[in-house]
């Protein structure tokens, strides 16, 4: 089972890394980071159980806090970028302003 | 054993002459340069006989002053050798140098560039004296390069008058052939032996020669061959006499271009280990000898005259030098300094006397009225060129013919023949010059030289007839050191046959020169019409400076396409291509794209590659 | 039996990432995740933690992704391209990533690692003492964090989407009472 929550975490993690480096949109980045936190909770909590360990549980759970707080500011830029007329991609977003 | 003051004082003195006479005097009173530097020359001249003596007595000095440079396993230093040869032309060119400076101080006193004229001309006795007593070929090079660069500034000294740039440039460029092939032979030495002292490589040389001693050998008589003009990188002396007199008179007479007659004594060791070298020396010298005494029989300048001569005699010297006789090779340098030396100031104090730098044959006749004492010194000296009995000349040009007689009937031939032409031209340039005035010539009237010109010729005509009684002193002096042999420095003894040969030969030039001068008065001014291409051959050196002109125009052209070819279109469009191979290396492969995606890529690749590194 | 799930829901999980992967539209690929964080949250009871996978299932794919879904409706995407550009041509950009896949999955066939299905739901009760116990200032910096997110949502000033309903920013209350003219809101 070790073997197997290792891979299927790995393939996520990677999957998510993907959609984060290859995609163009800074939407489809935010997907992809939610997929890669979910990745590293799902080994993370499986190892806590597996050693016995509650802080290491203690620590996921404040992982999905967070990750949910940094998806909420991640969101709020985009709206801002939107109402400001410039696309959420990253071909546009290439030069630090004046 | 430690450098005697002399020795200190050989450098010390000129040194402290030339800062004195261009920081403290120069800028105030031009006028006086020559003071300190005739204080010097006094100094210096009192040391070279002081060191002499000290030779004669038997102590040889080869004293390291400090290291120069040092790398690896080779070594070059700074040091002074005091051997019999050195110090005997040392003691030659500092007697000489010093009356020719005393005389350059009258010469050149209207001039306007007098103070710089004392300090180049000092430069070079100061060069020269350093040549002398280098203890070591690369201190040897250095000086032999100040020789050089003095002569340019000389030659040239009269910047104004193009002929004279281009002669300094041509001398200057002729000498770098010369000092290539020094070097070459230099780098190779230091490349085998690693420290070129003459005392230690020839030492070393008899233990293990070296691989291509040949080549060495060979450059070192390139090098030789075109400081003391031999046949065909001669063509620079004549050229040379742009320069003012005295300096034609010290350098292109007595001093500098003997120095690679003086380079082939040091050297001697190597160059006789080298099998076929000193019989193509010879052969050079001789064929030098006898094609420059031709030239001399039919040149209109009297300096030039005079050039020629300096060659033919250089051409003697090389050929004793090339039979083996190495003392009797300096035995003739240290003469033909002398008598070459009344020659050329004579020829100045002609020039002088008409009122212009030099002086044509064609300005000068019957001479002997109004500069008698110019007169009997040339004569003294032309007696000394022809060798007759008393005067220094005979005892040096009779062992040049001894040797040759001992080496063979060719090379007795080629200095007979080079004795007898010698006799023809000198004799022929004191009849036009002094009687007369021949039908070509407007009589002349000059002034006689003033006392600080006519006194150091008085000196030195005196020199040139009695040096010789000191020959056998000489032949002493020279043989202290023991370098090269004893055998290559000893001198002949008198013979009858020599005696006889020589004052047939020179009594048979004479002759003809009286003949086609004094016979046949309009011959001198009318064979040229008569014989126009015998003429215009002589013009061209007999064809060789057209041969000269045509390599060099071969050479400019190459030197501008290598130069069109290699450093445009090569290098410079290696250059220039750059930019355009790298612009669109650039633009494909934008790193900094500013890109978030490429950024990202990047992490990722990193982490991958540093991933990799902890699999593997 | 629960390895047998956990394959089952796994394969699931990664079946729906590559969906979302690949899909053009962002509203796709956001449902697409949206069930991929369903599969993750059971994975997460699976393994050992109801309540973990609880939290996962609430915050994550109940808070977070719905946030997402109604961005995505609110700032559509003109992108043309799918993929990103990038400077190195697309496959080597693709290689990339899959190279690091490839040496993680690599690195984690390591010998050594204990099998074992871990006991359900035995360590969630000390999770809260752990919480509020040894990691009570990280309990509280997260909570700072939410409340400053939350913070960041309410400080929006041009809120569109309160706009084009009608509604101020600043309340809850039409726009038509505060001057603006009525033709504006309520209408695009």
């Amino acid at each position: 089972m070790n073997a197997t929550v290792l891979q299927v975490g790995v393939l996520l993690f990677t999957l998510g890394l993907g959609m984060v480096v290859l995609r163009g949109q800074l939407l489809a980045m935010l997907l992809g980071i939610e997929l890669m936190v979910g990745a590293v909770n799902v080994i993370l909590t499986y190892h806590a159980n597996l050693f016995g360990d509650p802080k290491a549980l203690a620590a996921v759970v404040l992982i999905i806090c967070v990750a949910a707080a940094e998806a909420v500011l991640g969101l709020c830029l985009i709206l801002k970028l939107h109402h400001g007329g410039i696309p959420a991609e990253t071909e546009s977003l290439a030069e630090l302003r004046d | 054993m430690g450098l005697p003051l002399s020795a200190i004082l050989l450098f010390a003195a000129p040194v402290a002459a030339l800062l004195a006479a261009f920081f403290l005097v120069r800028p105030f009173k031009p006028g006086w340069t020559h003071w300190p530097i005739l204080a010097s020359c006094a100094v210096v001249t009192a040391a070279s006989v002081d060191l002499a003596a000290k030779v004669y007595a038997g102590s040889v000095f080869d004293v390291p002053v400090c290291a120069w440079m040092a790398a690896g396993n080779w070594m070059v230093s700074f040091g002074v050798r005091l051997d019999g040869i050195g110090v005997a032309v040392l003691t030659m060119v500092c007697v000489v140098g010093s009356l020719i400076h005393v005389y350059a101080a009258g010469y050149m006193r209207s001039d306007p560039c007098f103070s710089r004229f004392f300090l180049s001309f000092h430069l070079f006795f100061l060069m020269m004296i350093g040549m002398l007593v280098s203890n070591n070929y690369v201190q040897f090079y250095l000086f032999w390069e100040g020789v050089g660069l003095s002569s340019y500034l000389l030659i040239g000294f009269w910047t104004h008058k193009p002929a004279a740039r281009s002669a300094a440039l041509q001398a200057f460029i002729t000498n770098r052939v010369g000092d290539l092939g020094f070097l070459i032979a230099i780098l190779m030495l230091l490349g085998f032996y690693g420290d070129t002292r003459f005392g230690l490589l020839f030492d070393a040389m008899g233990s293990q020669p070296a691989p291509l001693l040949p080549l060495i050998g060979l450059m070192l008589f390139v090098a030789a061959a075109t400081k003391s003009a031999q046949f065909p990188l001669y063509f620079w002396l004549p050229d040379a006499m742009e320069g003012p007199t005295p300096v034609s008179a010290l350098m292109h007479a007595a001093t500098m271009v003997t120095a690679g007659i003086f380079l082939l004594a040091r050297s001697w060791p190597l160059i006789a280990a080298v099998p076929q070298l000193p019989t193509l020396i010879a052969a050079v010298g001789g064929g030098t000898a006898i094609f420059a005494g031709l030239l001399a029989c039919c040149q209109t300048d009297l300096k030039r005259i005079l050039a020629y001569s300096t060659v033919s005699h250089l051409g003697l010297m090389a050929l004793a030098l090339g039979l083996g006789r190495v003392g009797v090779a300096v035995l003739h340098l240290l003469m033909h300094g002398f008598f070459k030396a009344v020659l050329f100031l004579c020829a100045g104090n002609i020039a002088h006397g008409i009122g212009k730098s030099t002086a044509h044959v064609a300005e000068v006749g019957g001479l002997r009225r109004s500069m008698p004492m110019t007169m009997a010194c040339f004569v003294a000296a032309a007696l000394s060129l022809a060798g007759i009995w008393p005067t220094a000349g005979f005892f040096s040009k009779d062992a040049v013919i001894e040797a040759g007689l001992e080496a063979g009937p060719v090379w007795a031939a080629m200095a007979l023949t080079a004795a007898a032409l010698g006799a023809f031209y000198i004799v022929r340039m004191l009849l036009l010059a002094f009687y007369g005035p021949g039908s070509g010539q407007k009589p002349g009237h000059a002034h006689e030289a003033p006392p600080q010109m006519g006194a150091p010729v008085l000196f030195l005509a005196l020199g040139a007839l009695s040096a010789g009684w000191l020959a056998p002193g000489i032949g002493r002096l020279l043989a202290c050191g023991r370098m090269p042999s004893e055998e290559a420095l000893a001198l002949p003894h008198f013979s009858w046959t020599v005696f006889a040969l020589g004052t047939a030969a020179a009594a048979l030039g004479a002759v003809a020169a009286y003949v086609l001068t004094v016979g046949r008065p309009d011959f001198e001014w009318t064979w040229r019409r008569e014989y126009p291409r015998a003429a215009s051959l002589i013009e061209t050196d007999l064809g060789w400076r057209k041969v000269v002109a045509a390599a060099a125009f071969v050479v400019r052209r190459l030197s501008d396409l290598v130069g069109d070819l290699l450093d445009h279109r090569c290098w410079d469009g290696l250059i220039e291509s750059l930019p355009r191979a790298t612009l669109p290396l650039g633009g494909a492969v934008s790193l900094t794209s500013g890109r978030l995606s490429d950024h990202l890529w990047w992490i990722v690749s990193g982490a991958a590659l540093m991933l990799l590194a902890a699999l593997i | 039996m629960r390895e047998l799930a956990f394959y089952f829901v796994g394969a699931g999980a990664i079946v729906f990432s590559l969906g979302m992967l690949v899909q053009r539209s962002l509203y796709a690929a956001a449902v697409c995740l949206l069930m991929a964080l369903l599969q993750t949250a059971v994975m997460l009871s699976l393994a050992g933690s109801p309540l973990v996978g609880c939290i996962q299932l609430i915050v994550s794919a109940g808070g977070v992704m719905v946030l997402v879904v109604v961005a995505i409706m609110a700032a559509p995407s003109q992108a043309k391209a799918m993929w990103a550009r990038f400077a190195v041509p697309k496959p080597l950009a693709a290689a990339g990533v899959l190279v690091l896949a490839a040496e993680l999955l690599a690195l984690i066939t390591l010998p050594g690692l204990s099998g074992g299905v871990p006991p359900a739901g035995a360590l969630d009760a000390k999770v809260g003492a752990v919480l509020f116990g040894s990691y009570a200032v990280a309990t509280e910096a997260a909570a700072l964090v939410l409340f400053l997110a939350a913070l960041a949502v309410v400080g929006q000033e041009e809120n569109d989407f309160m706009k084009r309903r009608g509604v101020s920013p600043h309340g809850c209350f039409p726009l038509a009472a505060c001057g603006t003219r009525p033709g504006r809101g309520g209408g695009k």
